[in-house]
């Protein structure tokens, strides 16, 4: 890679006058701790006491701006066999699926096309990421619009099939759709530059070699550039995880309002809004609302590991 | 690389040159504060926040008369938003904890005077001001729901619901029903006369729904039903959830299915942008109206449809649905100022100018005596009775116990009721999905 | 010698590459150029099906509905997410850049453990599962409904710090920094000469990021900013709650919290993509 160096001043360095020993043992020694102090600084008040209050207060039963109880792990088993909290975690999974893997697939063809000869190869690259730019909650309304009921423009091109309009925000599977959509719009494109930055540092011998050999391009692009990416598509997949995983913005601007029940019945109600909902808004128990943080939290990790063993396998067999 | 440099700080110039353009833009177009008259000391501002559709709390005459005549304490009122329990009430308290950013008068409606009453932190004693006095101008039970868990006097009462159908007179023409508002009442003495009447308005093809949705049905027939069993609602008085076995509850859950079943709904959640819409432009002929409902209408449909709006008795007899109360949080800069403002809002000058404007039929008793109450005819809705119709509905009148959760659980069952009428719940599971969710909601 | 060698078809950009191209391109595009038609036309016409295609000339209308729309704040909106992501973005590639030197160039006891800290915290999702205490410290602190509230926690990015640290290890020489040291100039003084400026093109992209992703940061601040204070996002929302059906404005307002992002694309695109391809190696 290219070195970015300034270039060092013309004249010589002056010689400045040796710092005393016990300045220039604390610069050496304590200097790299006060360089990182500011994060961690940072870390303990705005990340690391929130985390440990959250699993303080979820065993207790609070109100928001009322009293506190406490209750030991009850909150947790109350969690366990709340129908609605694992109604939101289905519906979490069942959006980050259709939200996740499509994405990837069209990311990595997205960017084997990208790859070839082209010509405006900036105009390409830069129309793909057009979604990143941007902002997520305009682009959530944008969509809401499309699949409007009466006046969306996806009713209108299945009406062109004579499909009847369909009412995306009253089932399951139709919610789940429209926003993985949303999700899958915004970061294909990005994740499809990652996975381009990375492909360009496959050797292109191996691709030689290959074609030598009389392989197809397909074979090519299974044999050398899957397992070659796959370190990548690890990082790719576990970052979609953890976004998918807490969803948000989205389901709540489908809805329109912030009451955050996901739909009438909770069709897409996703963790993160059933968080928000039993804190914020329903019924102001903040207590509860902390027991199901942590439970997402185990989520997320199972997610990761789940994710973790499943992209292992790619490319392994040779 | 110097390129970069200088990229780096042109954009920062930049972003810094239209933060502070911007900033002096919206500088300028933060609205003065009701300019004082040139008295000399500084006139203390009372800020009102209340909510509500239309007219809402009906208060632009009560301010402008106090205004003129008190100088030194002037009175702003902002309707902050149209919808009371996912927006009104969070940030409400939202600002009561934060100890600043509340108004220093604030609304409450029915359903969550539970909830407050069980923070008296928040609120001033209003005993220690004098208003105390006031416990004969009210109806007993709207005096008690203002007394917080300390004992305390915390809030007045504005409005009483009570209960009459609006209707659109010239769709109603249009499909051949009678228009006179006695006629009318003739048509649906009974819910079962209702809806035969919703059908034949259906069959004449109009282009218009009979009714709008599901949660100004549901309410109407809810509070009806709430005195012939005992006078509860979601919760027995001794604060237990009696959702599924109250029959109150039922019944109205059925009478919704039914409408929903038979199509005459326009399927639109109430106190919404398309709701407002829909009652401009006339997509349905009739909807549930307790007092305060009049204002919603007339501010909704605006000054075009005037005389298109009428009221008439309802189907089912009397019943009261909502009511709000006026609070002063104890954060405020001006606690004797803002004591003596609420003391005017809930006066009988102040209801009766809230009911002229508004339709919010007073809750205190003076007011409703007032000849100008008893008399008054609402202009918008064709010089309808309006004192004599609601002073009747709300006679006799018991006060239903409402329980601390009871905006919890009604948003709740109503997100199932919505559900049930737009097709996201089937009909046959929707009973269950119902309660489900209204014991959840409580908690 | 020239052995016959087959021309490996995989580099070419064939009918079909350039199909799934312009497809791509196209579906990219569309919900952004939806959002600048409808800020130009009527709520009429914003009913059509098809929706309309062409832009019309309304845009002027719109924008004077919006700002005269009191109870959603816009230009508010817009100038605190302004002040929120430039804050945020300065203060996190100071504060990356400072520890991810420390990381990749100096040797400090407990440094790889700390690191891994880092990395396995950037799993826990800050915000959805501290917003309770969150929320509670902030009213302790009296900040609710203030910008501090929205700028504070956001600065806490490890993946700022993971990134800086990559790239310092790389972009500079352990023997320039040696160097400097010989030359008896002290670790700020390391830093500020030697890394600052070889970290420049990393900070860049560091920089585009974190700002683009503190503008779209939508959880947080709705729960813990007021109407009267908002960020675009918030603002947005609030006024799809209470005008959803005036779709025009709605459309308006998204579109002019779109442009600021726009603007740093159009200005930094170059490094933006460049940017992403070298840290992606990096990784």
């Amino acid at each position: 890679m290219t070195l970015q160096l300034a270039t060092p001043p013309r004249h010589a360095s002056p010689k400045r006058a040796r710092p005393g020993r016990r300045m220039s043992r604390f610069d050496l020694r304590g200097m790299p701790y006060l360089l990182v102090s500011p994060y961690f600084l940072l870390f303990a008040v705005f990340g690391i006491f929130p985390l440990l209050y959250t699993f303080w207060l979820s065993l207790y039963d609070a109100e928001l701006a009322g009293d506190r109880e406490f209750a030991g792990l009850s909150n947790y088993a109350k969690l366990i066999v709340d129908a609605d909290f694992w109604n939101a975690v289905f519906n979490t999974v069942g959006i980050f699926v259709p939200a996740t893997v499509p994405q990837i697939i069209l990311a990595l063809l997205l960017a084997n096309a990208l790859n070839k000869r082209l010509r405006g190869r900036l105009f390409w690259r830069l129309g793909v990421l057009l979604p990143m730019v941007t902002s997520v909650v305009a682009v959530a309304v944008v969509f809401s619009q499309l699949y409007s009921r009466d006046y969306g423009l996806f009713n209108w091109i299945l009406g062109l099939v004579g499909i009847e309009p369909i009412a995306w925000q009253n089932e399951k599977w139709s919610s789940w759709i429209a926003i993985a959509t949303m999700v899958d719009w915004r970061w294909t494109g990005y994740n499809a530059i990652i996975l381009l930055a990375a492909m360009q540092t496959i050797p292109k011998d191996l691709y030689e070699a290959a074609a030598i050999d009389g392989a197809s391009p397909r074979r090519q692009f299974w044999q050398i550039t899957l397992p070659m990416l796959r370190p990548t598509i690890v990082f790719v997949v576990f970052i979609s995880t953890i976004g998918g995983l807490t969803l948000f913005t989205e389901p709540v601007m489908f809805e329109g309002e912030q009451i955050m029940t996901g739909g009438t019945t909770g069709q897409y109600q996703t963790v993160a809004m059933f968080i928000v909902e039993q804190a914020f808004r329903g019924s102001f128990q903040i207590g509860y609302a902390s027991a199901a943080a942590w439970l997402l939290f185990v989520l997320i990790l199972f997610g990761t590991m789940i994710n973790y063993w499943f992209t292992r396998r790619i490319g392994g067999a040779r | 690389m110097t390129n970069h440099k200088r990229r780096l700080a042109v954009s920062g110039l930049l972003v810094a040159a239209l933060a502070a353009v911007t900033a002096a833009c919206g500088n300028a177009e933060t609205p003065a504060a009701d300019s004082a008259s040139d008295a000399p000391a500084e006139p203390v501002t009372i800020n009102v926040h209340t909510f509500g559709g239309g007219e809402n709390f009906g208060y632009d005459a009560a301010v402008e008369k106090w205004n003129a005549e008190n100088p030194n304490i002037q009175i702003k009122y902002s309707n902050l938003t149209d919808r009371f329990e996912d927006v009104f009430l969070p940030q409400l308290l939202q600002r009561l904890q934060a100890g600043s950013g509340a108004g220093d008068i604030v609304g409450i409606d029915e359903g969550a005077m539970g909830l407050m009453a069980a923070r008296p932190q928040f609120f001033l004693d209003l005993g220690e001001y004098g208003l105390q006095d006031r416990k004969a101008d009210f109806p007993a039970a709207k005096w008690e729901a203002g007394i917080n868990a300390d004992g305390k006097l915390f809030a007045l009462g504005t409005d009483i619901g009570g209960m009459t159908m609006c209707y659109r007179k010239d769709l109603f023409e249009k499909a051949g029903l009678p228009t006179d508002r006695e006629e009318v009442a003739a048509l649906w003495p009974t819910w079962d006369a209702y809806l035969e009447a919703g059908k034949k308005f259906s069959a004449a093809d109009t282009g218009a729904k009979w009714m709008d949705g599901p949660n100004t049905i549901y309410n109407v027939i809810l509070s009806q039903e709430a005195p012939k069993n005992g006078n509860v609602s979601y919760f027995s008085k001794d604060n237990q959830l009696v959702l599924e076995s109250n029959p109150a509850v039922k019944t109205a859950f059925d009478w919704v299915q039914k409408f929903s079943q038979e199509g005459l709904t326009a399927k639109l959640q109430a106190f919404s942008p398309p709701w407002n819409k829909a009652i401009k432009g006339g997509d349905f002929a009739t909807m549930g109206c307790p007092s305060w409902m009049l204002g919603v209408i007339s501010g909704a449909a605006g000054d075009e449809n005037k005389g298109n709006w009428d009221v008439a008795a309802v189907p089912g007899g009397s019943g009261n649905w909502g009511g709000s109360w006026l609070a002063v949080p104890k954060q405020t800069k001006h606690p004797k100022e803002a004591a003596e403002v609420l003391n005017y809002l809930t006066g009988k000058e102040g209801h009766v100018a809230a009911f002229k404007e508004a339709g919010a039929f007073p809750s205190s008793l003076p007011a409703q005596q007032d000849p100008e109450v008893a008399d008054l005819k609402n202009e918008y809705f064709n010089d309808v009775p309006t004192g004599k119709i609601f002073s009747d509905s709300v006679k006799d009148l018991q006060p239903v116990f409402l329980g601390e959760k009871h905006a919890q659980v009604k948003t709740a069952v109503e997100k199932v009721l919505e559900g049930m009428d737009q097709g996201a719940v089937g009909y046959d599971e929707a009973w269950t999905k119902f309660v489900e969710a209204g014991v959840k909601a409580a908690g | 010698m020239i052995t016959r060698q087959p021309v490996n078809r995989l580099w070419d950009a064939g009918a079909l590459t350039k199909v799934v191209l312009t497809v791509a391109l196209l579906l990219s595009a569309y919900p952004v150029y939806y959002m600048f038609i409808m800020a130009t036309r009527t709520n009429d016409d914003a009913l059509d099906t098809p929706p309309p295609m062409l832009p019309g000339g309304n845009l002027g209308e719109n924008v004077e509905r919006l700002l005269s729309t009191e109870d959603a704040y816009f230009l508010t909106g817009l100038v605190n997410s302004a002040i929120v992501a430039t804050t945020v973005t300065v203060s996190v590639v100071l504060i990356s850049t400072l520890a991810g030197f420390a990381f990749a160039k100096l040797r400090f006891r407990g440094s790889k453990i700390l690191l891994g800290t880092i990395l396995v915290t950037m799993m826990v999702p800050l915000q959805q599962m501290g917003i309770v205490p969150l929320y509670e410290l902030m009213v302790t602190l009296g900040w609710t409904g203030k910008l501090q509230a929205v700028i504070l926690p956001f600065l806490v990015n490890g993946f700022g710090v993971f990134m800086m640290t990559q790239y310092a290890s790389q972009a500079v020489p352990d023997e320039l920094v040696e160097a400097a040291r010989v030359d008896g100039a002290s670790t700020l003084g390391i830093y500020r000469r030697v890394i600052l400026p070889a970290l420049r093109p990393g900070m860049a992209v560091l920089a585009l990021l974190v700002f683009m992703q503190t503008w779209n940061e939508f959880m947080w601040p709705l729960i813990v900013l007021l109407p009267e204070n908002p960020v675009v996002q918030t603002s947005i929302a609030a006024l799809n709650q209470a005008h959803g059906t005036d779709y025009v404005m709605l459309f308006t307002g998204t579109a002019a919290s779109v442009l600021p992002l726009f603007v740093v694309f159009v200005l930094f695109g170059r490094q933006i993509v460049g940017g992403l391809m070298e840290g992606a190696v990096k990784a």
